[in-house]
């Protein structure tokens, strides 16, 4: 049914009018692809009095590189970085979890800054962005700041912006050689929102990230775990201590989507896999981008 | 309509040679829809005066209603009318009047609806009715049929004797048991006795949805004469029309007063049978006389308060001989079958009729336990009662097979049905191609054939099942056509079956269109308005291929003998020597002789005196099963003869599963399904394709969940998965068998259910075969799978 | 809180007063009068609103009308002005759809792949049109049509 609730509707051109605008009116909502804002309108779910379309401000609808860091406009849709040649060149494991989300209609909208800004616990972006160590860019009323990644997720649906602070991008230091991976547990082939999420980051000398999704109350990264693998190649740590390390690490929860144990079964799972896959990716081999390892 | 034309099918299934049966022809609706010209009822224009309603649902399973406040709704602006039960005291059904247009002092499941809001634009009427106070005393649900049937259990419809139901139901007056269907035959003592091995367990299915893509909507307009139109989404035009005449007699409404328009329609599979929301339309329309109003249910309306397919609880008892001859079955079905039961405790009779599956059983006990509980009403859904008690007798088959040490598919093979068996109810099996359809099924997967995955960590599994299913229908459901020819040899049949997809008009084409020697492409068929379309029962039990098949053969033969008599009339022509060619008449006595039918199916033709014979060509024709009865002994259901015939086949499928996630992947499926004749075997390998989809998705992903409240918990399509294309078999093989069916059209059954029936057994048979783990409760997801093959289920 | 868009619906220009709440799929439905884009779940998952915006494919359910300012709709009456396409016509002669409702958003999600990939492999297809449901038809006689009309190629149709 129809959104009934009434907002205004504001587009700034730039990110001062912007800020301007979200100062004005407090508690509105940013608007940018809107496939997950629009449907909290129209449940109720969300109720603000203004809502602030960001699409007018130029340049945010850029992926660039420079000066060894990798820049993800707001405005930047999955299908495009699922297009972009530098990020599959250089943030590959991102670009294979942008596969994942949802379906192209829905791909040609949604935004990986408004991914990470909706903060659910299955967000596809958060665990790439985790192990690729971003950080996010704010502007606001005390001007700029940049937020790691690993400081962003706060609870489910919470993150660490503040009121008026509007995301200005998302900057990714250049990893350099790597392998990567990000496997997704659905309940088919088709388009779902992950039971669990894994990236794995694997980079010369043994040393790996490790970070999960949908299984705790934020996407995480999982120290504990990188720190057992390091120094060792993939299938060297000893798999008991290994499915042990992620049981500690994460925290699922019973739902319609999945249950806490076979969150549990698959996290362990899932990790051997895509550390597998990781490693033989950093070597040149193991499954192409995009060929899910589960 | 006279009786002179009933049986003519058999004439027309004595043709011999054939031009548009049994070919592909593309359908009659293509260009409609995939040039967005079909329309359906969303689509239809209303003007500025169309009214929008919102619905006030319960948000709990049981409660009693203390009171409603609807004053802040009707103070909003653009708000016409808020309506509660007591604007509509009536009860509504189809086979048992036990439904309310709106709930009355108790609401008996989440969703149900409390109250509507008529308003002049969508937004303020769900805004209104967001408005609406109603105070509640909470009670606690039944959501399980077996608490449910407790002695102590509460009483879900204490007035369960005073409902009027049709004769064939057996409610038991002070309990919650709303029907019970009771199949005896044989000494059932005796087949336990004689059998070297019984096996007995238990299955469960859950509830399903049908998820048709388009909601349902109604837009109903009482116009100030004192005419009721509705323009619905339905597969049951007529039925439709009886429930609404029936339900607002009190307001002075009969069948004539009432119209219902349906257009195209966007999907049923049994879930725009019968009569669900639409009710809350027509009652709505009555209150603001002159204004259409519309109700469009949204998808999460569409899961919760439509009608659901039941879930059911199973216990099996088989017993059979070393030899591998089935002795005896014994078959408790317990049925959740929801707060109302108008329509679903047909399904619940219809299963307890045939639970044996296409075997022949000598001692047969059959108990179908028809349970109310505070969960949305039950109802039809593509395989009406089959597909779930498929899923328990047909896993069951397979392990007594293996108890046996016999091959599944050779014990089938010996006990599978064949024509002049007897049925439980005891009348004789249908011509069948059974054993065919095994027999090339079980080649189409390699049957009897090892295959071991790439992948050391998978394994792959083959399964092979039965399955069978009958129309359930009134004994007297039927089916009629009205059939004009236009000037220039082209033709409009009128019908009320509806096209669901099935291609059910092109099918209609092809039938006329065979007899009359006109392209289908010439003839539309159109889509049903009871002012104007003549009678059909209702676009259900896979039947209109057959009946409303046989009603346009007969329309079509008659309009035929009336084209012989004007051409005998003008040209002396005996009418026995005539016959019909490319559009024309033609004689078998006089080759030189040759009169296209546009010539004269509407202005006639001229005599040499200038004078005219003939006039318009209209013909009609119907058809009703006049050999079945639903009167038979209630404890034993001997006697009668309940259904038309069965159609029955085999599936197989050949899976790839994933030890450590449980993922499960179709590699191979292939269903093999008796029509009967293939009238169009291009749509019935689509019906094949796409039903095998949908069964696959019931035992693989989907399933409906409930919290303690009995509320839906995946009321939407984030959560209740159905297929995408990426979840389709590697490949499907459909097969065709023909064993002609005497009394259809051309020698045709119908198929458009059968093809889910089979895929949940042959699911759980085949992830057995691969991992040797039996999962006896559907839907058999990957996480029952992985968490059984690591011993972490419970 | 009227806002009047102007937008380009399948070639015409359109200037619309919505409110802010109305979505893009309200609007072309019930303002513009264009009806193939159909209302299936209202939260992205069905892709029976499936339109194209500046050629690319959304979800008109999630879009805002008043986002659409300055914008090009496209729709199935769109993309057939000058007759049926190949894949329409493909379509229509294999019987590639049953009950037809998904069927628009199936055509413009195909209509998208095939302008950047004119032969696309079957799990490309595939992948193009797993976001838009059909219920009835077990997708595989869509994929073979696609298949089929990328073979022939577009002609001069487009």
């Amino acid at each position: 049914m129809t959104i009934a609730h009434d907002f205004a509707y504001l587009r700034p051109a730039t990110v001062p009018d912007a800020l301007a605008m979200l100062a004005d009116h407090r508690g509105a909502m940013v608007l940018a692809g809107g496939t997950d804002v629009v449907p909290w309108l129209r449940d109720d779910a969300i109720t603000p009095e203004t809502v602030v379309d960001i699409k007018d401000i130029a340049g945010f609808d850029a992926i660039d590189v420079a000066d060894g860091v990798l820049r993800i406009g707001p405005l930047v849709t999955f299908s495009d970085l699922i297009a972009s040649p530098v990020a599959a060149e250089h943030v590959p494991a991102l670009v294979e979890a942008s596969h994942t989300v949802a379906s192209v209609g829905v791909r040609n909208r949604a935004t990986v800054v408004g991914n990470i800004c909706s903060a659910v616990p299955s967000c596809d972006a958060g665990p790439p962005l985790l192990v690729y160590e971003a950080a996010v860019e704010v502007a606001g009323p005390g001007g700029e700041r940049s937020i790691p990644v690993l400081e962003w997720f706060l609870g489910p649906r919470t993150q660490a912006l503040a009121e008026g602070e509007l995301v200005t991008g998302i900057t990714i230091p250049l990893p350099g050689a790597h392998g990567g991976c990000y496997a997704k547990l659905s309940r088919y082939r088709g388009e779902d929102l992950a039971q669990v999420g894994v990236a794995v980051l694997a980079l010369p000398g043994n040393d790996y990230r490790v970070a999960f999704g949908a299984v705790g109350p934020v996407p995480f990264r999982a120290p504990a775990i990188e720190e057992r693998l390091a120094g060792g190649g993939p299938g060297d740590a000893d798999p008991a201590a290994l499915d042990a390390l992620v049981d500690e690490a994460i925290s699922p929860i019973d739902d319609v989507r999945a249950s806490k144990e076979y969150r549990t079964h698959m996290s362990r799972v899932m990790l051997r896999r895509s550390l597998a896959a990781a490693a033989a990716r950093l070597d040149g081999g193991g499954p192409p981008y995009g060929e899910q390892v589960i | 309509m006279t009786d002179t034309y009933v049986g003519k099918a058999d004439e027309a299934n004595a043709m011999e040679t054939l031009g548009v049966i049994g070919k592909g022809t593309p359908r009659i609706d293509g260009l409609d829809k995939l040039t967005g010209a079909a329309e359906y009822v969303d689509d239809m224009d209303f003007g500025p005066a169309l009214l929008h309603a919102a619905v006030v649902e319960s948000p709990y399973g049981y409660a009693r209603i203390k009171g409603i406040d609807a004053s802040k709704a009707e103070a909003l602006p653009g708000v016409v009318k808020v309506v509660t039960g007591k604007d509509f005291p009536y009860t509504f059904g189809m086979y048992m009047k036990d439904r309310y247009v709106f709930a009355q002092d108790v609401v008996r499941f989440a969703g149900e609806q409390v109250a509507a809001v008529i308003a002049r634009d969508a937004r303020t009427a769900k805004k209104a009715a967001s408005l609406v106070e109603v105070d509640y005393e909470v009670m606690e649900p039944l959501l399980d049929p077996m608490k449910a049937l407790a002695d102590d259990a509460v009483l879900i419809h204490p007035d369960l004797e005073d409902y009027e139901h049709v004769p064939w139901f057996f409610p038991k007056a002070g309990t919650n048991i709303a029907h019970w269907r009771k199949t005896r035959r044989g000494d059932l003592e005796a087949g336990f006795a004689e059998a070297d091995v019984i096996l007995e367990d238990e299955y469960t299915v859950p509830r399903y949805a049908h998820c048709a893509i388009e909601p349902h909507v109604v837009v109903a307009r009482l116009d100030k004469a004192h005419r009721l139109t509705l323009w619905t989404a339905s597969q049951s035009p007529y039925t439709q029309r009886d429930v609404f005449a029936q339900a607002l007699a009190p307001l002075g409404l009969s069948h004539k007063d009432i119209r219902v328009v349906t257009p195209y329609v966007g999907g049923g599979f049994g879930g725009k049978a019968g009569v669900s929301m639409e009710i809350i339309g027509a009652a709505l329309a009555t209150v603001v006389p002159g204004r259409p109003v519309k109700v469009r249910w949204t998808r999460e309306q569409e899961f919760t308060n439509t009608y659901q397919r039941q879930g059911v609880r199973a216990r099996i008892r088989l017993g059979a001989k070393k030899d591998g001859t089935i002795t005896a079955l014994e078959h408790d079905l317990y049925w959740d079958a929801g707060a109302y039961v108008e329509y679903g405790a047909n399904v619940v009779n219809a299963a307890g009729l045939s639970a044996t599956g296409p075997y022949r059983v000598p001692a047969v006990k059959i108990d179908s336990l028809c349970v109310y509980t505070n969960l949305p009403p039950g109802g039809p859904y593509r395989g009406f009662g089959y597909s779930e008690f498929h899923f328990g007798l047909e896993s069951h088959i397979t392990r007594m097979a293996q108890e046996l040490g016999m091959d599944p598919v050779e014990f089938r093979k010996k006990n599978a049905i064949v024509e002049g068996d007897t049925l439980a109810y005891g009348e004789a099996m249908n011509p069948s191609g059974l054993i065919e359809a095994i027999d090339k099924t079980a080649a189409a997967i390699d049957w009897g054939v090892e295959e071991t995955s790439d992948d050391p960590t998978k394994a792959i599994g083959k399964g092979l099942c039965l399955f069978w299913k009958a129309p359930a229908m009134p004994p007297n459901a039927s089916s009629a056509s009205f059939l004009k020819f236009n000037e220039d040899g082209s033709m409009n049949i009128t019908v009320s079956g509806m096209e669901l997809g099935q291609g059910y008009l092109t099918v209609m084409a092809q039938v006329a269109s065979e007899i009359l020697a006109v392209p289908p492409e010439k003839i539309r068929v159109e889509t049903p308005d009871t002012d104007r379309n003549p009678y059909e029962w209702q676009t259900v039990a896979s039947h209109v291929t057959w009946s409303c098949g046989n009603a346009v053969a007969a329309a079509a033969l008659e309009a035929r003998e009336k084209i012989y008599k004007v051409v005998h009339d003008a040209r002396g022509y005996e009418e026995g020597s005539l016959y019909l060619e490319d559009e024309k008449v033609k004689c078998d006595t006089d080759p030189d002789f040759e009169l296209p039918l546009a010539e004269f199916v509407v202005g006639g033709i001229m005599m040499p005196d200038g004078t005219y014979r003939g006039g318009p060509i209209v013909a009609s024709g119907k058809f009703m099963p006049e050999f079945t009865s639903a009167l038979s002994d209630p404890e034993t259901s001997q006697g009668g003869h309940p259904n038309v015939h069965y159609t029955v086949g085999a599936a197989g499928v050949v899976i790839e599963v994933d030890r450590d996630t449980g993922k499960i992947h179709v590699k191979k499926a292939a269903l093999a399904a008796d029509v009967g004749r293939a009238i169009n075997p291009v749509l019935i390998e689509g019906q094949i394709t796409g039903g095998l989809l949908q069964g696959l998705a019931t035992v693989l992903y989907e399933d409906m969940r409930f919290d303690a409240q009995g509320r839906l918990l995946n009321p939407t399509f984030t959560d209740y998965k159905i297929p995408t294309s990426k979840d389709v078999p590697d490949q499907i093989i459909p097969i065709i068998i023909e064993t002609p069916q005497p009394d259809g059209p051309f020698g045709a059954r119908g198929v458009g259910e059968h093809t889910m029936i089979a895929a949940a057994p042959v699911i759980g048979d085949a992830v057995a075969d691969a991992l040797g783990v039996r999962l006896k409760e559907m839907p058999i997801t990957a996480e029952r799978v992985a968490l059984a093959v690591a011993g972490m289920d419970d | 809180m009227k806002h009047t868009i102007e937008m380009n619906v399948n070639g015409e220009a359109w200037a619309v007063d919505v409110a802010p709440g109305e979505t893009l799929l309200e609007v072309l439905r019930e303002k513009v009068g264009v009806k193939s884009p159909k209302i299936g779940c209202e939260r992205g998952d069905c892709g029976s609103c499936t339109v194209l915006y500046d050629g690319k494919s959304v979800r008109a359910c999630l879009v805002l009308a008043v986002e659409a300012e300055g914008h090009e709709i496209t729709t199935l009456e769109g993309i057939s002005h000058d007759g049926l396409t190949v894949l329409q016509e493909k379509m229509v002669e294999l019987s590639s759809f049953q009950c037809g409702f998904c069927a628009p958003g199936i055509v413009l999600s195909v209509h998208e792949l095939l302008q950047e990939r004119p032969d696309p492999s079957a799990d490309e297809v595939k992948e193009a049109i797993s976001g838009n449901l059909c219920r009835c038809t077990g997708y595989d006689p869509i994929v073979d049509a696609v298949l089929e009309a990328a073979r022939i190629g577009p002609g001069d149709r487009g």
